[in-house]
């Protein structure tokens, strides 16, 4: 915008860079602390960013323990299966509820935004899933939250712009719902399934609470609900094992925050992953410098 | 009626599956909440018991203090949150697109995307006494390190640091499309009249940020009754439990955690309720003043 340099400008470069610094300088210093050599983690302090030393020692530890290969393989088919279940509802509901004649269309509406609005509680929510016999099986976790009622708002948004001609065009080459759904809808709407499934997978990926009561089978724990018993409750015990630990041995003399930090690194690394494709069809342009019209 | 869904039987079959999810997942469930109003059986039927876990719940003091910790941690995330994303997009407006902008842009949307268990993990890093940035900088300054984590004076501040490092970006973006959207004709005017960037701000700009506040702002308020169970139980420890304690929280301790099945849904229902409440007014306010709902 404005292209001077004025004493309020620098003051707003300085803020602008504090705020970025202070989410990123702890980001890179976990990196540090994890990737940093034994010997010498204890002298890294909390600004520092470079390792101090190199050791990939602390991931060997982790990756080496059952649990957390097991918590990472639940957390991912949790994730994959869920996504895809979400896609499918909100997609197929989406198409239904903005076809121009349906009979019914308002009820369905309140009812939606009634289950959007009032939320049964997590007691009623763990009966459920004790009666249904569903307690302990990941799919409770699959089957949870499985339409999000805003993100189908949005997605219906997206489809009543398309134009009707499309879908009656498709419709008198004897094309069916289900197949303009497919080959005309979904293909159509691209960008925003894209970008719900995004945020259904985050959702999904960080979902700790639920997991942590559905799930309670040690086979069945999900990432985030290891990681709150290692990095956050400071349970030890739960990857490095009881028996290391009265052993003493190598991976019990470890430093515990660096192992912390690399089970931290994990949990983020599919985040940062997804991240540029959210970057890149959620805020484009607000990244440009452009509103779309 | 029985005309259209034959018609459209294979429409109604596509929403069947959406339909029944919530039918299983959640009409039973909220079906399930008039347990509040019975005693809860093992075996056999529950006893009817009317109002009485309502009764209890309201002589009990600690239920108070729960409710008053739901409503100022809301209110401080809530109302002393509420400018910073404002300041962060005009802020960020100052300054031409390109790496500078987009660089913040990009590390600040960033934590919204990260679990409060890798949040948390991160801040007892931060805020820890020994090797924390944030006491580091205190004991430069000659002063004795602070365990914020376990200090009943400072818990809810982090709880609303925590939130605001998580969210500052990512609800600026709302405001930066709304300033990205102003009239470029508004700024030439004001250029003519020779305006400085200050009045720019303050008659062009804020002006024209009122509408999306006004929205944020009352949609903002419909939540009050959540003041943010992932957060709370990830940063809660038995120093500060009984200054962060909330509604949530409660429920999920008396109810799974003590097994007051009956009481903790009583809890639970007055919560729903109170919020289903805010939620619906709060959106037919925003709708009625500014044209936008929560839905």
């Amino acid at each position: 915008m404005n292209r001077k340099i004025t004493p309020a400008k620098v003051i707003m470069a300085f803020i602008l860079s504090f705020l970025a610094l202070t989410m990123l300088v702890p980001l890179l210093n976990i990196l540090a602390k994890s990737l940093s050599h034994p010997d010498l983690v204890h002298g890294l302090k909390g600004y520092h960013i470079v390792p101090r030393g190199f050791s990939l020692i602390n991931y060997q530890v982790i990756l080496a323990q059952p649990i957390v290969i097991r918590s990472v393989l639940n957390s991912l088919f949790i994730t994959v299966t869920g996504v895809i279940l979400n896609i499918g509802l909100t997609a197929s509901a989406a198409y239904v509820l903005t076809r121009p004649k349906l009979a019914g269309k308002k009820a369905f509406m309140y009812f939606l935004i009634i289950m959007m609005i009032f939320d049964p509680g997590i007691i009623q929510e763990y009966f459920l899933m004790k009666n249904i016999g569903l307690l302990d099986n990941l799919w409770a976790m699959v089957m949870y939250k499985a339409v999000n009622v805003y993100y189908l708002i949005i997605l219906m948004r997206f489809m009543e712009n398309i134009p009707a001609s499309i879908v009656e065009a498709a419709t008198i080459d004897g094309a069916g719902h289900m197949n303009i759904l497919f080959k005309v809808m979904i293909p159509l709407c691209k960008v925003p399934l894209l970008t719900v499934g995004m945020f259904y997978g985050v959702y999904r990926w960080n979902e700790f609470f639920h997991s942590s009561i559905f799930l309670t089978a040690k086979s069945n724990t999900v990432l985030q609900v290891l990681l709150r018993q290692f990095v956050v409750q400071s349970d030890t015990q739960v990857i490095v094992g009881a028996a290391n630990i009265l052993a003493n041995n190598n991976i019990a003399q470890l430093d515990n925050g660096s192992l912390k930090a690399a089970t931290i690194v994990v949990a983020i690394i599919p985040i940062l992953l997804l991240y540029p494709i959210i970057l890149k069809y959620y805020t484009s342009d607000v990244l440009s410098g452009g509103v779309k019209g | 009626m029985l005309k259209s869904l034959k018609k459209d039987r294979v429409l109604y079959l596509m929403l069947l599956p959406t339909l029944l999810f919530f039918l299983v997942f959640h009409v039973i469930p909220i079906l399930g909440m008039r347990l509040a109003f019975y005693d809860y059986r093992i075996k056999g039927d529950n006893i009817f018991v009317g109002l009485k876990h309502f009764e209890k719940l309201f002589s009990t003091p600690v239920f108070f203090q729960i409710l008053k910790n739901t409503l100022i941690i809301s209110a401080m995330k809530i109302f002393l949150f509420f400018p910073l994303p404002i300041m962060l997009a005009i802020m960020l407006n100052e300054f031409r697109s390109g790496p500078f902008r987009k660089g913040v842009q990009i590390v600040s949307y960033l934590p919204h995307f990260l679990s409060w268990v890798v949040i948390a993990g991160i801040w007892i890093e931060f805020l820890s006494p020994t090797t924390g940035v944030v006491n580091l900088f205190l004991n430069q300054l000659g002063m004795e390190s602070i365990d914020f984590l376990t200090d009943k004076s400072t818990i809810r501040w982090v709880l609303l640091a925590s939130e605001s490092w998580r969210s500052i970006g990512w609800d600026s973006i709302i405001y930066f499309a709304a300033i990205l959207g102003i009239d470029a004709t508004l700024y030439e005017a004001a250029k003519i009249d020779g305006a400085s960037r200050g009045a720019v701000i303050r008659h062009i700009i804020l002006p024209e940020l009122v509408v999306t506040m006004v929205t944020v702002l009352i949609l903002n308020i419909g939540f009050f009754m959540n003041a943010g169970l992932d957060q709370v139980l990830n940063f809660t420890n038995a120093a500060v439990n009984s200054r962060i304690d909330i509604i949530d929280t409660y429920v999920y301790r008396v109810g799974l955690g003590s097994s007051q099945y009956s009481f903790a849904t009583a809890a639970n229902l007055f919560k729903g309720l109170v919020g289903t409440t805010l939620i619906v007014s709060t959106h037919l306010l925003s709708r009625r003043l500014t044209g936008k709902g929560a839905w």
